[in-house]
């Protein structure tokens, strides 16, 4: 009998111009969120790219020059310009150190817009002043992207209640439903039935569209099975959760009004009041360790190191590079800059624990920040997606520490050689240190949020099992 | 007649279940929002104030420096919170706090909140723009959608025809009717924000004048989505049909709306990277007057220049102290380079800008939020007049401390020092923010928009229900 129901029910469907709608519309807005990502991917990918070639010109040319100037075919130029000189080559031909996009990175847009994706630490200078905020209008940052994970975080739920607020109403409200239970029927099952069946045709057309969207821009999901799955079945639970959210509403027994209401409210609640809610309250409890604070403990920690390193160099000399001896002749034409290096090698060491005080502090108020997710399906799945996506703040921070790892490494390739008064030479360029970005070390957040979704998946299941033992068929019936 | 159908249809909103619990919730939030960021507030304002005095001593207890020294050490300009920031963040989340002020080098703002937050702060914050802006248009939509279709549904609006009730009488009850549940919100949320704000200790630019404007731009908006929501309910037979549909305006043109200009924006008018940007200006800078560099061609030109002038023939001979002179002429130099840039970047962001005027017309919440912002002296241009000042600010430090330099030192004397005399002799850095009258010019575009959202909804409401039909 059951089977007769959801057979005619899915007869029903497909007359109906609700589904064609639906999946033409969600089609459009999946391909616009994907066209923005893909853009935004595509600028990224294009700077560094661009930045790259930009390296292996100048390394080209570095390397010619040393060649003929080796071979007296050119005029040594002046020591500040030389490219044999260790220090310039340190200075004036860094690594560019990029994050490269993930396969999915079009999904979420996440943090990818207020940060950089690519640094080109130096010989000199400290990590501290290594600048990684993007520059972009912040009212852009205000009303955020048009991506995809805002489609699947707010637009979905919605598509899930249009379909399916007035599942039962309907039949109730035209008289079916008396008919229908008439039968020898569970209404828990016919119901659940009805909606399961809107639930696979909803999850179908949300699949397909987002994965002719991927098609159509050129993103290798199916060489990248494994994150695509992952994608695919995270949103198909909090479709799922959405459903089972119209089911419980929907055995209420109300009028089709009032469960669109009450459905709308109950969005507004999960998807719009918990997450700022949460945001602003966290805030408050956990605030964000001051950086104005942490400015001024900086600096009072680096003028007491400095008035120590005044001892082994006159300011300055660390000031103004170029009032550095010219002369080559003496016997280590880097004395200059190694000297220059033990005084900044004091400051860094002095203000580093004002750094570390202030990150751990750091790390330990988003960690908690990060435990409240769990208030709401809106929350993880838009952690779940970032986390996809590569966009998620622990990415910015894991490729934060890799820029400074690589400052370091770069640093000491020139150190000993500088020691040794070495030149660089045209085949060095090949040994240059380089960095290949990897996200291998961010931990993963995703087998937390789905569990996470799948829990508030339980306690949608256990409240309409509860809301239809308290209700009676009569009171479901009566109008 | 208005007004005794106005009170027939608040009676009828006060008497449902829906509003009182719709009511309750959003005056709670509302108070809920108030107070956390007042604290939020009262908090960033003492760090603020703190952190001012900090680096003002730091300034002052530097000890004996070489004053260019002193420049390259630099200080700190910090953004200062406005009152009313409390009632609309803007994009301070999004903007710095501090500009590092020091030789050379023109800094951007740092350390933007958001960028020491997780995502979750994407969702927003609850403050009472978020409440006065997303959420009340939804409370009108949830108490007005039926206001036609429910009096259709029953019959009743063939009843009150046949009483003689002009149409347009019975909408200005019914808008009223929509109006004031709305007004008896705002009104103690506008109240306590103006005691909030009163009391807040040294509460600087607060102006009572603009917290009543800024209701007055949300009371225009309602009256928006009223007209909004009373076209819709006057155009439909079913109360489901007239919610979806209402809903659906409401998410695209507070959520889909911004999103997509956005998008438009930045497809039109992309900002240039950060390193793009630094890299451009130091293609510039390399081709000029370099002030820290004797060797460079252009400062070999000035020196000839210079000397010609005096009558000399060496920088020692000089009156004053060439390195001084020229790192200041340098100074000059790179400020005009940073000028010319920023003036750049500023035309992309007029640009921007003017994309999102022109998708105002599709969407009464753009204007509404622009005005906010910048009511709250919130938004990205209020930023930009700070960076500016900072600015100024930077090049009349510098240039005092290469002046000092190059007037009391002899040329190639680097252990020259100077002392706290110098140092107290530049003021402490002081920022008056741009007036309201210029915050209104600046925003006349919005407040048309936004005033022609009101007339022309006002008409389409006339419109559809002089041609009403009653079944």
């Amino acid at each position: 009998m059951l089977n007769h129901t959801i057979k005619y029910e899915w007869l029903n469907l497909l007359r109906d111009r609700w589904v064609m709608i639906l999946l033409i519309l969600f089609l459009g807005i999946t391909v616009f969120a994907v066209r923005n990502g893909k853009e935004k991917v595509e600028d990224r990918m294009a700077t560094i790219t661009k930045e790259k070639e930009k390296m292996g010109k100048l390394d080209r040319k570095m390397a010619a020059d040393i060649d003929s100037l080796n071979k007296n075919l050119k005029p040594a130029p002046e020591a500040w310009k030389d490219p044999r000189a260790l220090d310039n080559i340190g200075w004036n031909a860094p690594r560019v150190v990029a994050m490269d996009a993930q396969p999915l990175a079009v999904i979420s847009t996440g943090q990818s817009d207020l940060f950089t994706h690519y640094a080109k630490p130096k010989i000199y200078g400290e990590a501290y002043t290594l600048g990684f905020s993007e520059l972009s209008n912040p009212v852009q940052l205000l009303f955020g992207s048009f991506d995809l994970a805002f489609v699947c975080i707010y637009l979905l739920p919605l598509l899930v209640l249009g379909f399916s607020y007035n599942v039962l109403s309907s039949e109730k409200e035209s008289g079916v439903l008396r008919l229908t239970l008439a039968q020898p029927i569970s209404l828990y099952q016919w119901l659940l039935g009805k909606l399961l069946l809107r639930f696979f045709i909803l999850t179908i057309i949300v699949v397909v569209s987002i994965l002719i969207s991927l098609t159509i821009f050129d993103i290798d999901w199916l060489g990248n099975r494994g994150a695509a799955t992952k994608l695919i079945l995270l949103v198909t639970v909090y479709i799922f959760f959405w459903f089972l959210i119209s089911f419980l509403i929907n055995l209420l027994g109300n009028l089709s009004g009032s469960n669109a209401v009450t459905l709308i409210a109950v969005w507004v609640v999960f998807v719009l009041l918990i997450p700022s809610i949460i945001s602003q309250t966290a805030n408050s409890f956990y605030p964000v360790p001051s950086r104005t604070i942490m400015i001024h403990e900086y600096r009072e920690a680096k003028a007491l190191a400095e008035k120590k390193a005044d001892e082994i160099l006159k300011t300055y000399y660390r000031e103004h590079p170029e009032y550095a001896p010219k002369d080559t002749t003496q016997q280590n034409q880097y004395s200059w800059w190694l000297g220059n290096f033990a005084a900044s090698d004091v400051i860094n060491q002095s203000v580093q624990p004002v750094l570390d005080d202030y990150n751990e502090a750091l790390n330990k108020q988003q960690s908690w920040v990060n435990r409240l997710r769990f208030l709401s399906p809106a929350i993880l799945l838009q952690d779940g997606l970032n986390d996809l996506a590569g966009t998620s703040p622990a990415h910015y921070t894991d490729f934060r520490n890799q820029v400074i790892a690589f400052a370091d490494t770069w640093r000491h390739y020139f150190i000993p050689r500088m020691f040794n008064n070495e030149k660089m030479q045209a085949e060095d360029f090949g040994e240059l240190p380089t960095h290949s970005y990897s996200s291998a070390q961010v931990p993963s957040h995703y087998p937390a949020d789905l569990m996470g979704l799948l829990f508030f998946l339980t306690l949608t299941v256990a409240g309409s099992m509860w809301v239809y033992r308290r209700n009676s068929f009569e009171n479901v019936l009566s109008v | 007649m208005i007004f005794k159908i106005a009170r027939k249809e608040l009676t009828e909103i006060v008497r449902e279940g829906r509003f009182r619990i719709t009511a309750i919730t959003l005056f709670a939030l509302l108070l809920a929002a108030l107070f956390v960021s007042k604290s939020y507030y009262t908090s960033v304002n003492a760090q603020h104030s703190e952190a001012k005095k900090n680096v003002r001593s730091e300034w002052m207890e530097q000890g004996q420096k070489n004053p260019h020294s002193a420049a390259h050490y630099g200080t700190y300009a910090f953004k200062p919170k406005y009152p009313l920031s409390l009632i609309d963040n803007g994009v301070d989340k999004y903007t710095g706090v501090s500009i590092y002020l020091e030789a050379h080098k023109r800094n951007e703002a740092q350390y933007a909140a958001a960028q020491d937050q997780t995502a979750l702060s994407r969702f927003g914050d609850l403050t009472p723009d978020f409440v006065l802006i997303f959420i009340v248009p939804l409370f009108i939509i949830l108490i007005g959608f039926n206001a036609f279709t429910r009096e259709r549904e029953s019959g009743t609006l063939r009843l009150l025809k046949s009483q003689g009730v002009s149409t347009w009488k019975l909408t200005m009850g019914k808008w009223l009717g929509l109006f004031l549940p709305v007004l008896f919100i705002a009104i103690p949320v506008y109240v306590l924000a103006a005691l909030f704000l009163a009391n807040i200790k040294d509460y600087g630019q607060f102006s009572l004048w603009a917290l009543t404007l800024l209701f007055g731009v949300y009371l225009i908006y309602y009256a928006v989505f009223i007209n909004i929501t009373l076209f819709v309910s006057s155009l439909f037979k079913k109360s489901n049909v007239a919610f979806v549909t209402l809903l659906g305006i409401w998410m695209v043109s507070c959520l889909a709306m911004p999103k997509i200009s956005t998008a438009i924006a930045d497809k039109l008018y992309p900002y240039p990277t950060q390193v793009e940007f630094e890299e451009q200006i130091a293609v510039d800078k390399k081709k000029g007057l370099d002030g820290h560099n004797p060797w460079n061609t252009e400062a070999k030109k000035l020196e000839e220049e210079t000397l010609k002038k005096y009558g000399v023939d060496s920088v020692q001979q000089l009156p004053f102290n060439w390195d001084g002179f020229l790192m200041q002429e340098g100074e000059k130099h790179t400020a005009d380079i940073y000028f010319k840039h920023y003036q750049l970047l500023k035309d992309t962001y007029v640009n921007q800008t003017n994309v999102y005027r022109s998708t105002a017309a599709l969407s009464p919440f753009l204007p509404t939020r622009f005005l906010s912002m910048a009511i709250c002296r919130t938004d990205y241009t209020s930023h930009w007049d700070f960076a500016n000042a900072a600015e100024n600010y930077r090049i009349e430090l510098v240039g005092k401390m290469n002046g000092d330099m190059a007037a009391n030192s002899k040329y190639g004397d680097w252990d020259y020092l100077a002392d706290d005399k110098l140092w107290s002799s530049v003021p402490d850095f002081q920022y008056e923010p741009a007036s309201y009258t210029t915050v209104i010019r600046q925003n006349t575009s919005n407040l048309i928009t936004l005033l022609a959202w009101l007339l022309l909804s006002f008409a389409a409401l006339y419109g559809a229900v002089t041609k009403m039909k009653t079944i």
